[in-house]
C-alpha cells in the first residue's frame, strides 16, 4: 500500500474540539505539512497548524509604495519635465493635483499585488481538479465533518504509520487521497498557454484595428467633438429677431490691439509725427507692405507707372493714381498722408481694415525712401558714393 | 481607595487652581479677545471628545457589534464630559460680540454677509446652542444613565429600546455636529465657507473620542482593572483608529484640494493665511503628527494589538486634534500665532479638569456593562 502515490492522508474528526486537541499530537508524530479542512472558519487553528505568517502584507507594502514613487514619477516627469503645460494658471509641478492620482494608482498596486499575489503566488493558482475534491470526505466537509490532512509534495508518506497516529489522536474515520496523474486541459501549462493566446490575439487585434484606421482615414471612431450642437458662422438662427446668428459688437466697441482714430478731415492730421524709428527692420517691413499694397496703383517706384512707361491702371479705370514722388505730395506732412491711408481719398479706398496702425506708418517711411532716392541732390550722391 | 490613587488625584486638583489662577489673570491682562479665542478652542477640544466617545456607544448600538460590548462602559464613562462642558459652552456665549465679526452691525454693509444674516444672528445662534446641549444630555442620558442601570436589572428591553434611538441619535448627531463646526469654527470668518466642514470636524471628534477611549482603556487594563480584554479587542480598537487616521487625511485634503483647484478669492483666502508663516509650520506638523507618524506606526499587524504602539499613536492623534482646533480657529485673531503663559495656563485648568472629571465618573456603574445580554458573545470574540 505504501508504494502507491499518495497526496495526503486524511483523517475525519467528528468535533472542532477533537480535532484542536489532536493537532498537537499528529504534529509530534510526522513531519508531512498539515492542513485541516473545516465547515466553517475555527478559531486558533492557524497557530495550532504552526502556519507560517503570510507574506502577503510585505508585498503589499512595497508594491504600494513602488505604486505611489511611479506615479509621483510619471507625473512629475510629464507634466513637469518633459511636456510642461500651465493649466488653470497652476505652476507645472502642482503636487496638489497628483495626489489624488498617487492615491489611486497606490491603492490599484496594493489591491492587485494583494488579489492576484494571494491567488497566483501563495495559492498557486490554477489549480484545477484538487486532488482534495476528489475525496469521499469533501461532502462531509462541506456538511459537519472536521478534517486533519498530512500531505506531501514528494509523495513519501508511511501511510499505516499515519492512519495509525490518527486513530489513535481519535479521527472516528481515514482516507488516503491519491496524487492527481492527468495532466492535460487542467493543468497550469494549459492554463497559461491560454492567457499567453488571449493577449497574442489582443495584440493582433490592436495593431489591425491601428492600420485600418490608418488605411481608411474616412472612418472617424470618434466624432462627438465635431457632432456637437452649435452655431456655425453665417449661420441662420431665429433666436434673434433679425434671423442672423451671429452679433454685431456692441457699440462704442473697441478693438484691443489699436486705438480708435476719430479725425475726419486731412488738415487736423497734419500734425501727427510718424511714431517709428527708421531702422533698416521698420523700412524693409514697409517696403513689403507698399509692394504688397500701394505698388498696383502707385507703381513699384511710387510714380504711377509700370517698367516700361505705361500707367499702371488703364484709361478703363477713370483713376489717375498720384505720383508719390511730385513734390505736391513730397510736401505733404507724415500725418496727411497717414490720414490718406485711413480715410482713402478722390478714387482710393480706405486702407484702414487692411493695413494695421504701425503697418501704415511703416510704409510711410518707406514712401519717404522713395522721394528721396528718386530726388536725389548731388551731395546726397556724393556721400552715398564715400 | 488606595493611597497611591488619592495621590494620583492631587496633581490634577493642584493643577485646577493654578490653571484657574492663570485663566483668570489673562482674562484681565491679555485681553479679551485672547481669552475667549483660547477658551472656545478648549471647551470645544473636550467637548468634541465627549461627542465622539457618545459617537462610539450609538455607533456599537446602530451596527448591532458584539466585540466591543466588554469595552462599552469607557466610552459610556467618558461621554459624560459633555456634561461638564455644558457650563463652558454656556458662557462660551459671551464671546460672541469680542470674536465673531457678524455680531457687528457695520459688517452687514457687505452684502455677503448680510445674506447670511438670517442665520448668523445673536438669538438664533443661542437658540441652536442650547438646542444642542439638550438634544446632547438626552441623549447621554438614554444611553449611558440606563445602560448603567441595566447593570442591576439585567433588563434586556433597554438593548432593544437603545437600539432603535441609536439610529435617530446619528441624524441628530451629524446635524449638531455641522452646526459646532459651522457656528463656532467657520462663522470667525463669515465670508468663508466649505461645505465639507462639518465632515472635517468629524473626522477629527471621533478620533479624538477613540483615542481617548482606547488610553482609557490601556490604562484600566495596566491597573488590572479590565483583565477581560483581549489582544484582539485592542486590534479592533486599533483598526479604527487606523481607519480613520486615513479618513480624516482625506477629507482634510479635499477640502483643501477642491478650494485650490478652483481658486474663488473668498475661499482660497482662508487657507491662504493657514498655509503660510508659523500656521504653515503647524499643519505640516499636522501631516506628520495626525496621519504620516500614527499611520506607520499603526501600519503592522502586531502594532494594533501592542499597547505600547497603540498608545503612542492615540497620544498623537489627541494631541494633533488639539493642534487642529488651534490651526482653524487661532488666525482669526489676526495676532499671529502664539503660545504664552495664558495658553499653557488654560491647557492646564482644563486638562486638569478633565482629569479629575474622568477619574470622578470611572466608578460609574460597572467596569464593563454586566447586564447586557451579549456581554459573554463579545468576551468571547476573536478575530
Amino acid at each position: 500500500m505504501s508504494s502507491r502515490e499518495v497526496f495526503s492522508v486524511l483523517g475525519i474528526f467528528d468535533s472542532p474540539h477533537v480535532l484542536m486537541k489532536a493537532i498537537p499530537t499528529v504534529r509530534a508524530g510526522v513531519a508531512a505539512k498539515l492542513e485541516a479542512y473545516t465547515p466553517y472558519p475555527v478559531h486558533g487553528l492557524d497557530e495550532a497548524l504552526g502556519l507560517r505568517k503570510s507574506p502577503i502584507a510585505g508585498m503589499v507594502l512595497v508594491m504600494g509604495v513602488l505604486g505611489a514613487v511611479a506615479a509621483l514619477g510619471l507625473e512629475f516627469w510629464t507634466s513637469g519635465v518633459d511636456y510642461p503645460q500651465v493649466t488653470a494658471g497652476k505652476p507645472c509641478f502642482s503636487w496638489e493635483a497628483f495626489i489624488p492620482i498617487m492615491f489611486e494608482v497606490t491603492v490599484l498596486f496594493a489591491a492587485f499585488t494583494a488579489g492576484l499575489g494571494m491567488l497566483l503566488l501563495l495559492n498557486r493558482l490554477p489549480f484545477f481538479r484538487h486532488p482534495m475534491l476528489m475525496s469521499k470526505s469533501m461532502p462531509l466537509i462541506t456538511r459537519d465533518k472536521f478534517v486533519l490532512a498530512v500531505e506531501s509534495d514528494e509523495c513519501t508518506l508511511d501511510v499505516d504509520d499515519i492512519f495509525g497516529l490518527l486513530q489513535e489522536s481519535g479521527a472516528a474515520a481515514v482516507e488516503i487521497v491519491e496524487a492527481p496523474a492527468v495532466q492535460g486541459p487542467s493543468s497550469p501549462k494549459f492554463f497559461i498557454g491560454v492567457l499567453i493566446a488571449i493577449a497574442f490575439s489582443c495584440v493582433v487585434a490592436g495593431c489591425a484595428t491601428y492600420w485600418a484606421m490608418k488605411l481608411f482615414p474616412k472612418t472617424v471612431p470618434m466624432a462627438h467633438m465635431l457632432d456637437q450642437p452649435r452655431l456655425n458662422s453665417q449661420q441662420e438662427n431665429n433666436f434673434f429677431k433679425d434671423g442672423s446668428g451671429m452679433r454685431m459688437p456692441v457699440d462704442g466697441t473697441v478693438s484691443r490691439s489699436s486705438l480708435p482714430y476719430n479725425l475726419q478731415e486731412q488738415e487736423e492730421a497734419e500734425a501727427l509725427v510718424n511714431p517709428l524709428p527708421r531702422t533698416s527692420e521698420v523700412l524693409k517691413q514697409g517696403q513689403r507692405l507698399f509692394n504688397d499694397y500701394c505698388s498696383v496703383c502707385h507703381g513699384i517706384r511710387g510714380d504711377g507707372l509700370l517698367e516700361d512707361g505705361s500707367r499702371t491702371l488703364t484709361p478703363a479705370y477713370e483713376a489717375n493714381p498720384a505720383n508719390l514722388l511730385s513734390k505736391s505730395i513730397v510736401d505733404l506732412s507724415d500725418g496727411s498722408m497717414y490720414h490718406v491711408l485711413v480715410k482713402g481719398k478722390n478714387l482710393m479706398p480706405s486702407y484702414a481694415p487692411d493695413l494695421t496702425g504701425d503697418e501704415r506708418w511703416m510704409a510711410l517711411h518707406y514712401v519717404r525712401v522713395l522721394q528721396r532716392a528718386f530726388n536725389a541732390t548731388d551731395e546726397d550722391v556724393a556721400s552715398a558714393e564715400k | 481607595m488606595t493611597e497611591r490613587e488619592e495621590s494620583t488625584g492631587m496633581i490634577p486638583a493642584l493643577g485646577c487652581v493654578v490653571g484657574f489662577a492663570g485663566v483668570a489673570l489673562a482674562f484681565f491682562m491679555s485681553g479679551t479677545e485672547r481669552f475667549w479665542m483660547n477658551w472656545i478652542i478648549w471647551f470645544l477640544f473636550l467637548l468634541t471628545i465627549g461627542l465622539g466617545c457618545l459617537f462610539i456607544v450609538a455607533l456599537e448600538h446602530v451596527v448591532g457589534a458584539k466585540w466591543s460590548v466588554p469595552l462599552r462602559r469607557i466610552p459610556e464613562r467618558l461621554s459624560g464630559l459633555i456634561l461638564l462642558m455644558i457650563p463652558a459652552t454656556l458662557l462660551a456665549l459671551f464671546s460672541l460680540p469680542e470674536l465673531y465679526p457678524w455680531t457687528r452691525p457695520e459688517i452687514l454693509e457687505n452684502p455677503m454677509v448680510a445674506g447670511k444674516a438670517v442665520w448668523l444672528n445673536v438669538p438664533f445662534f443661542s437658540i441652536r446652542v442650547v438646542a444642542c446641549v439638550v438634544l446632547w444630555s438626552l441623549s447621554y442620558w438614554i444611553f449611558v444613565r440606563r445602560s448603567i442601570r441595566q447593570d442591576k436589572s439585567g433588563d434586556p428591553r433597554y438593548t432593544l429600546r437603545v437600539r432603535r434611538f441609536a439610529p435617530l441619535f446619528m441624524f441628530l448627531f451629524g446635524i449638531t455636529l455641522t452646526v459646532v463646526a459651522f457656528d463656532w469654527i467657520s462663522s470667525l470668518d463669515p465670508l468663508w465657507y466649505s461645505d465639507i466642514f462639518g465632515v472635517y470636524l468629524f473626522a477629527g471628534t471621533f478620533l479624538a473620542g477613540l483615542a481617548v477611549t482606547t488610553l482609557t482603556i490601556l490604562y484600566l487594563k495596566r491597573s488590572g482593572r479590565l483583565p477581560d480584554v483581549k489582544p484582539d479587542h485592542l486590534y479592533n480598537l486599533g483598526g479604527f483608529l487606523f481607519a480613520f487616521i486615513v479618513f480624516w487625511s482625506y477629507i482634510g485634503f479635499a477640502q483643501y484640494l477642491l478650494m485650490w483647484y478652483a481658486n474663488i478669492p473668498e475661499e482660497v483666502v482662508w487657507y491662504k493665511e493657514r498655509l503660510s508663516g508659523e500656521w504653515g509650520a503647524i499643519i505640516l506638523a499636522m501631516a506628520l503628527l495626525h496621519f504620516v507618524v500614527p499611520f506607520f506606526i499603526l501600519m503592522a499587524r502586531d502594532a494594533k494589538r501592542d499597547p505600547r504602539f497603540l498608545s503612542a499613536a492615540a497620544i498623537l492623534v489627541l494631541f494633533s486634534h488639539m493642534l487642529d482646533l488651534y490651526w482653524m480657529m487661532y488666525p482669526a485673531l489676526g495676532t499671529g500665532g502664539f503660545f504664552g503663559w495664558q495658553e499653557l495656563s488654560f491647557a492646564v485648568l482644563f486638562v486638569s479638569a478633565a482629569l479629575l472629571w474622568i477619574r470622578r465618573s470611572m466608578n460609574l456603574g460597572a467596569d464593563m456593562p454586566v447586564g447586557d445580554p451579549m456581554l459573554r458573545e463579545g468576551l468571547e470574540f476573536r478575530l
